[in-house]
């Protein structure tokens, strides 16, 4: 309660007077002074019991009667200063740190923000050359593992609590032992990083130890590829596509546009070639044929359902078309070479797609998943070189890794007794490595097993050793990027629970001296470095995040056909046919790595929109053959192998063939992953990576709860996502804008006047939804950013998810073989918005800048706002979500109460962590510009604040965009991106009728469809055809024949 | 009508001359001993009984809302994009049958249709549990109940006032003073007859407690001219009020923007619906009492049988209401709107509305027969279907509406909760315990009234005999 402080009291004749009743020293104005509301009436004073103690009373009744409903309590918190200040930080202001996460396909150069020394959020570096500042859904959640507290904190021996000394005895031990019989015995299984210092010290450990076991395991790697490419064009060549100088792509079960399983550059190429302003303007071309719905499938212009065996004889298919338009001699060699396998897709498809392809040598590309074997790889580097690809759309690097074994090398080695120290550092090859390896009984027969991970899983459950692993966020290390520069990994806070990393281990068993601080991976970077003042290029290198100049050497590609065919003997035509269960990435939880971070597993698949689960995928077809619905158990056997899940019916997806994605299924992973889906992994073997044919699929008669986020695929003729031909665009640039219903509103006059919106800066939004891939970046990025807490299935299943942007997925056309959309949704911030008139409290108001604000605090949680909410992208916080656990919701008061502390630090302090019965929304990042509005107040200090330029604000969904689809912006800044893109004829808001003007407007998706492929006529048509001719678009500037348009609109 | 005036003059006369009001020639003294001797005598088993049950039924709805406010509002079945259901439902029900007993005190007294006399006092006292049940909804709902005085004008130091363009505010506004306007009405009915009970009383503690809710009423002249006055003016007051509500109530739906909401035609469909289930929920409760009480000559059947007119009439109002939705919704060529409707008749809640279609529009047509609305069982039969048929016409506005609006992504159903049934259950047990501690106190019947529709009432009356009638309000206020 708020003290009144006594006015001092001034001697004899005040010098200075504030009134004459002062001057006069009247008591009217002592009064005057004790009260705190001068102007106001509203204070009772009279008698005994004054208006303050009264409402004390009251207070004190109230509680009194709520005994025992301690949720019905405002929370509280305390604010405590440090006792001694961390390095360099202002409080209340964020610190920005470059560092670096380290991944199988290439390392993702960050920023870290950090506050107090806590990071908090992660955004993409900028300043690396592969990055444009995206990220992916991934990097943005691997903050929250940071503060996972179901991380493993103790070294354990044999399952007891140990400490490092004696670990480090341990560790000793084995290097003393190793060193006298020249590393026999001795492996290590890591997973696939180039990271240089990790090399460095590899080559340390190989010279004190010349026979150990170097394996890298990734259950997602590249291998195929990798070994096509070093077979076809030289050891060591990494070949990557570059879609921005392609004109025409053809991916093969490949989901590029996901730069999680691709790269942020080449989401980048692609989509800077994707995107269309002007009318009449050319775009890319891009042709996908895969087995289940990617988020690459949906932005296809023609799309082709295959099995997953079908990639190989596809491209054989394809390649002879290829050769034939080209007269490519090495690409007919290879391809007559290529066993012939089953297709049972459409020829003519093939066919015209390779005439496409080939009518635009060096400028069209064909790219083939991670999964597929080396043989497929090779056979479409074949037809690259036919398409005069290499050097232009397709670039070779010159990479040097160190040697490795596989897996299998490994077993094997494990199975002939030759492996007597192991150690697995990462990894969870328990779970993940290939079924007929048997792995975790291979592991009881070697001798000392250590395992460092950054969980007690089900590797660790195996091993005599488990040692924390740190995370990428808190220890030192590097690693290269696609393009083979070196990037910093920095940590941004200790170790929160001791660990140690990968590095620290292999430096110990080289017999190094424990290093301090960063000085492994600046000894490296001395090796690396050019000369001259190293301190102050390591300071560089910090600062930047990443070493220029750095990129692996430029490489040319001289395809040689006669080792691609002799990879040819590998693939067996035979692993083919039946139905075929195909093993996919997911796009949640990678290959299970991420499974106990909530925000992933709440966070949707883009195609299904099933959150907590993966799913066996069936088409409709073969669900209707096999009589399954969706949710019901279904029993996938191969040969001996066979797994349990759950089948949901997947539009577009390939018949006689069940996708399901890998990583579910986990055991003894943490809280989060406990008892989430289906472990497919059983089913995976050395021979069927990718699928597993001749399965058979059974029902079990049981049933399955899917927690979907939505659960309706079509639009229902609303015209939501809008879609228009190139063709069309040019012919009629304002279809988007006159589609439907909004070719026959009429102007709308409003009733009442609104309140003036007359700030310099009005804040608005663009989502182009020609480049939106829908691969859920900027979703993650909104819950890290704004503390949006998860809720857990059960909830979700409920429909009471939290997520304040969400991605909207429809299905357009035929069941089978359909067109998808992607649509992000969050507060459209209407400027007349249908919210704020409802809400009883003034709640939710807006701001003079048009920004539909929430006040929490004053929010009692009518819910009435999200009703009258078009879009629905309010949120309300049914229980304590952020304060409750998640299985004792239901337990009111009795539940326990309070939010871990690690991840109490992992909220960003710029944002309320809301309670519960509170409604909360998207506020376009508000934080965000309240900063910037700091600093530009700052900046301009007295002078006038309209002659110092804003600084530039983006939105976190904004930022986290690999594919620059949301642009975030000052709409009355005429130079704004946002503002030039509202101009654009493809800009158009939803729902116009409604006259709620809404500030986040979605640019049309343009398709670019190939007219003389099958089925060319109803690509780009998600609408619909309109009834006449040219659209609605052409008349409709004259409003003269009203009651030819009314019956129109009838039909519509 | 024909042949009235193809008789003579004398004949006709005698056909069209009213029904008494009161049957079997009961007598003042009777009137005031039968009712009276409903609170004074004990308190019979069946009471208990029928008490115990009410009561502990309402204990369910407190417990159930205790477990609400102590947990959260996620112990209902709401979500995105339902974030209200059952809540509003009933709030909207409870408030809709709230409506009867002020239309009949007030508007029927106005207009003077003396037949309201006998069961103004119950409905009214109905309207006000009612009333005191749909308050329990709107209050509980929300998130942070105990934020709910920011509803109230309070000034504060944030100077943020309430929004005014919100009609959630008007609802507290108009459902507020209704109770208020209602619990006066009623009240001030009550003075002469709770002076008859206080002179009756035979123990000093009734002397005492009717003493002092009589407020010293002597029936004096002056007392009867102020009280008449009063009663007009509450009577005015109130008739306003009867329409009011509810249109406000309606502007919760039909101001928003939701497709089945954004409807003009709401406050008249809402007021008429009110009405309807009104009047229904009056039947319902009356007829037991009247069997009960052995009421049939103060609430005889020509009594049913204009309230089930009036049923027929609102019912066919609602019935047109329903219809000129559809007819809008395809008239208007507005694409959601029509597929609101259609979701409605064919979506996933058809049951609810057909429900709704036969409960409120089919089953009263059978009111177009004199049998059924003289014929007790069928017409309580009847207005149990018009209660449920009013309960999912609030439902299918509600849900049927919310549950897939206009971006289809954002569809999704609602299923109740345990605790949202139980909560609504319960309020029935509120509701009946209520009323049931209402018979047992007070006057069921406005004794007074019911006397000044005697035939004896009329200063007139038995002028051919010679006597001198007794001026009516002497009758009144005695205790004969």
């Amino acid at each position: 309660m708020k003290r009144v402080l006594p006015h001092p009291e001034r001697e004899g004749r005040p010098a200075l007077w504030r009134s004459l009743d002062e001057l006069a020293a009247k008591p009217e104005f002592n009064d005057l002074l004790e009260r705190e509301f001068p102007q106001g009436a509203a204070e009772w004073q009279g008698g005994e019991i004054s208006r303050r103690n009264f409402l004390q009373l009251m207070g004190a009744s109230m509680a009194l009667a709520g005994v025992g409903l301690t949720g019905c309590r405002r929370p509280e918190a305390y604010l405590v200063p440090f006792t001694s200040g961390v390095e360099w930080t202002i409080p209340g202001k964020f610190l920005f740190y470059a560092t670096t996460q380290p991944r199988r396909n290439g390392a993702m150069p960050l920023i870290a923000t950090t506050s107090d020394g806590r990071p908090t959020k992660l955004e993409g570096n900028p300043l690396h050359p592969i990055s444009n500042g995206g990220t992916d859904a991934f990097a943005q959640a691997s903050v929250l593992d940071l503060y996972d507290p179901n991380r493993s904190k103790d070294i354990k021996s044999g399952g007891a609590r140990t400490d490092a000394a004696a670990f480090a005895a341990k560790l000793d031990a084995i290097s003393a032992a190793s060193a006298s019989n020249g590393g026999d015995g001795l492996a290590f299984l890591v997973e696939r990083v180039d990271s240089p210092t990790r090399d460095r010290l590899l080559a340390q450990l190989r010279e004190k130890f010349p026979r150990l076991l170097w394996v890298e395991y990734e259950p997602l790697g590249a291998s195929g590829a990798e070994a096509a490419a070093a077979a076809c064009f030289g050891a060591g060549t990494v070949v990557t596509p570059d879609f921005s100088r392609a004109d025409k792509v053809l991916a093969v079960d490949s989901d590029f546009l996901n730069a999680s399983f691709s790269g942020l550059d080449q989401v980048r190429g692609f989509m800077a070639r994707r995107r269309i302003s002007e009318p009449g303007q050319p775009m890319n071309r891009l042709y996908v044929a895969e087995t289940r719905f990617t988020g690459t499938g949906g932005m296809a212009d023609h799309r082709l359902r295959i099995k997953p065996s079908e990639a190989g004889p596809f491209l054989r298919a394809f390649g002879r078309e290829v050769a034939a338009r080209t007269g490519d001699a090495d690409l007919a060699a290879t391809v007559a070479a290529f066993p012939e396998g089953k297709l049972s897709a459409d020829e003519a498809w093939i066919v015209t797609c390779g005439k496409d392809l080939a009518a635009s040598p060096g400028q069209s590309v064909v790219v083939v998943g991670d999964s597929q074997p080396a043989a497929v790889q090779a056979l479409a580097f074949a037809i690259n070189n036919a398409l005069g690809a290499g050097g232009k759309t397709l670039r070779g690097l010159q990479a040097a890794r160190p040697a490795a074994a596989t897996i299998t090398e490994l077993a094997s080695a494990m199975e002939a007794g030759r492996v007597q120290n192991l150690f697995i550092l990462g990894g969870n090859p328990v779970y993940n490595a290939p079924a007929d390896l048997r792995f975790g009984d291979l592991l009881g027969g070697v001798p000392a097993t250590v395992r460092l991970g950054l969980y007690e899983d089900e590797t660790s459950a195996l091993c005599q050793w488990h040692v924390p692993q740190t995370h990428y966020l808190e220890s030192w290390g590097d690693a290269r990027s696609a393009d083979g520069t070196i990037c910093a990994v920095q940590p941004m806070i200790l170790p929160l629970w001791g660990g140690m990393s990968e590095l620290e281990i292999l430096n110990r068993l080289a017999g190094n001296p424990e290093p301090v601080g960063p000085q492994l991976v600046r000894e490296t970077f001395a090796t690396v470095a050019d000369g001259g003042d190293l301190e102050a290029q390591w300071t560089e290198f910090l600062r930047k995040g990443f070493l220029p100049g750095t990129t692996w050497t430029e490489a040319s590609l001289n395809f040689n056909p006669a080792a691609a065919i002799a990879l040819f003997a590998n693939q067996n035509a035979a692993n083919a046919g039946g139905l075929e269960v195909a093993f996919t990435p997911s796009s949640t939880m990678d290959d299970g790595r991420y499974a106990n971070n909530g925000w992933l597993q709440e966070t949707p698949d883009f195609a299904t929109k099933v959150t907590w689960d993966n799913a066996a995928l069936v088409s409709p077809a073969t669900a209707k053959s096999l009589g399954l619905a969706t949710g019901d158990m279904v029993q996938l056997s191969a040969g001996e192998r066979k797994i349990e899940a759950a089948a949901i019916i997947a539009p577009g997806h390939a018949d006689d063939a069940v996708s399901i994605a890998l990583g579910y299924g986990r055991r003894n992973a943490g809280k989060i992953s406990e008892g989430v889906g289906f472990n497919a992994y059983p089913l995976r073997t050395t021979g069927g990576m990718a699928f597993a044919a001749n399965a058979s699929l059974k029902r079990t008669g049981a049933t399955h709860k899917f927690a979907e986020t939505q659960s309706h695929q079509s639009m229902e003729g609303r015209d939501l996502v809008r879609e228009g031909t190139m063709e069309r665009y040019a012919e009629d640039p304002e279809f988007a804008q006159t589609m439907g219903m909004d070719g026959h509103i009429p102007p709308n006059i409003s009733l009442f006047t609104h309140p003036k919106l007359d700030s310099p800066e009005q804040w608005g939004m663009t989502v182009d939804l020609s480049t939106c891939t829908g691969c859920n970046a900027c979703v993650v990025a909104c819950q890290a950013e704004n503390n949006v807490p998860i809720v857990g299935k059960d909830q979700v299943s409920r429909g009471r998810n939290m997520a304040w942007l969400r991605m909207d997925r429809y299905f357009a056309g035929d069941e089978e073989d359909p067109e998808m959309l992607a649509q992000a949704i969050m507060c459209q911030h209407c400027e007349n918005a249908p919210c704020e008139t409802v809400c009883p409290v003034n709640a939710t108001v807006h701001s003079e800048d048009g920004i539909n604000l929430m006040a929490y605090n004053r929010c009692i949680g009518t819910r009435y706002c999200a009703n009258n909410c078009p879009w629905k992208v309010r949120r309300f916080n049914f229980f304590d979500y952020n304060q409750r656990p998640l299985d004792e919701l239901y337990l009111g008061p009795l539940a326990k109460k309070g939010m871990a502390e690690s991840l109490q630090m992992s909220k960003n302090p710029n944002v309320t962590v809301r309670m519960r019965g509170v409604m909360e929304k998207c506020m376009y990042c508000i934080q965000r510009i309240e900063e910037a509005k700091i600093t530009h107040a700052v900046k301009a200090g007295p002078t006038d604040k309209s002659k110092v330029s804003f600084p530039e604000v983006k939105s976190a969904c904004q930022q986290a965009c690999p594919s620059e689809s949301i642009v975030f912006g000052n709409i009355n800044d005429p130079q704004s991106r946002v503002a030039r893109l509202k101009l654009e004829p493809r800009n158009y808001s939803m729902l116009k009728y409604l006259n709620v003007s809404p500030r986040t407007t979605y640019l049309a998706r343009i398709k670019n469809p190939n007219m003389a492929m099958p089925g060319a006529d109803k690509v780009g048509w998600a609408n619909g055809h309109p009834h006449h001719g040219g659209g609605h678009g052409e008349d409709h500037g004259s409003h003269g024949a009203p009651a030819e348009h009314a019956t129109e609109a009838h039909g519509t | 009508m024909a042949d009235v005036f193809m008789q003579s003059p004398e004949a006709a006369a005698k056909r069209i001359e009213r029904a008494p009001l009161v049957t079997s020639n009961r007598s003042m003294a009777w009137i005031t001993n039968h009712v009276a001797s409903c609170t004074e005598k004990r308190a019979p088993l069946w009471w208990w009984i029928a008490f115990m049950l009410s009561a502990s039924l309402a204990t369910v709805s407190v417990l159930c809302i205790g477990y609400l406010i102590s947990t959260g509002v996620g112990v209902w079945g709401l979500n995105h994009p339902v974030g209200w259901a059952w809540d509003i439902t009933n709030f909207v029900f409870w408030i809709g049958i709230g409506h009867a007993g002020t239309l009949i005190s007030a508007i029927l007294f106005l207009t003077r249709q003396k037949w309201r006399t006998s069961i103004n006092r119950a409905a009214e006292a109905m309207t006000l549990f009612a009333v005191v049940c749909a308050g329990i909804f709107p209050a509980v709902h929300v998130g942070r109940i105990w934020m709910v005085w920011f509803l109230a004008p309070v000034p504060n130091s944030n100077a943020i006032w309430q929004n005014f363009r919100s009609p959630l505010l008007w609802d507290v506004f108009a459902v507020s003073t209704y109770f208020t306007v209602s619990v006066l009405f009623w009240y001030t009915g009550l003075v002469p007859d709770l002076a008859t009970l206080r002179d009756r009383a035979k123990t000093k503690l009734r002397r005492f407690f009717y003493g002092i809710l009589a407020l010293g009423w002597r029936g004096g002249n002056r007392q009867w001219k102020h009280y008449e006055m009063a009663y007009l003016i509450l009577a005015g007051l109130s008739t306003p009020l009867v329409l009011s509500v509810h249109s406000v109530v309606s502007f919760d739906f039909a101001t928003s923007v939701i497709p089945g909401w954004h409807t003009t035609i709401f406050p008249p469909y809402f007021v008429a619906g009110a009405i309807f289930g009104g009047f229904a929920m009056v039947l319902t409760i009356m007829l037991p009492a009247r069997a009960i009480f052995g009421l049939h000559d103060l609430i005889t059947d020509d009594h049913v049988d204009k309230m089930c007119k009036i049923i027929l009439l609102t019912g066919s109002i609602v019935g047109y209401a329903y219809a000129m939705e559809f007819f809008i919704a395809w008239y208007g060529g507005n694409l959601f709107e029509q597929y609101a409707f259609i979701n409605r008749a064919t979506g996933p809640y058809w049951w609810a509305y057909w429900s709704m279609i036969f409960c409120n529009v089919v089953a009263p047509q059978l009111f177009w027969m004199r049998f059924f609305r003289r014929h007790v069982l069928w017409v309580f039969v009847v207005c149990m279907f018009v209660n449920a048929g009013m309960w999912f016409e609030r439902f299918v506005i509600i849900v049927t509406s919310l549950h897939r609006d206009f971006l289809p992504s954002s569809w999704g159903m609602f299923y109740p909760t345990w605790v949202d049934i139980w909560t609504f259950v319960g309020t029935f047990g509120i509701f009946l315990s209520l009323f049931l501690v209402f018979i047992r106190w007070l006057p069921m019947i406005c004794i007074f009234e019911v006397k000044a529709v005697l035939p004896e009432a009329d200063p007139h009356h038995g002028d051919h005999d010679g006597h001198a009638a007794a001026p009516a309000a002497a009758l009144k206020g005695g205790a004969h």
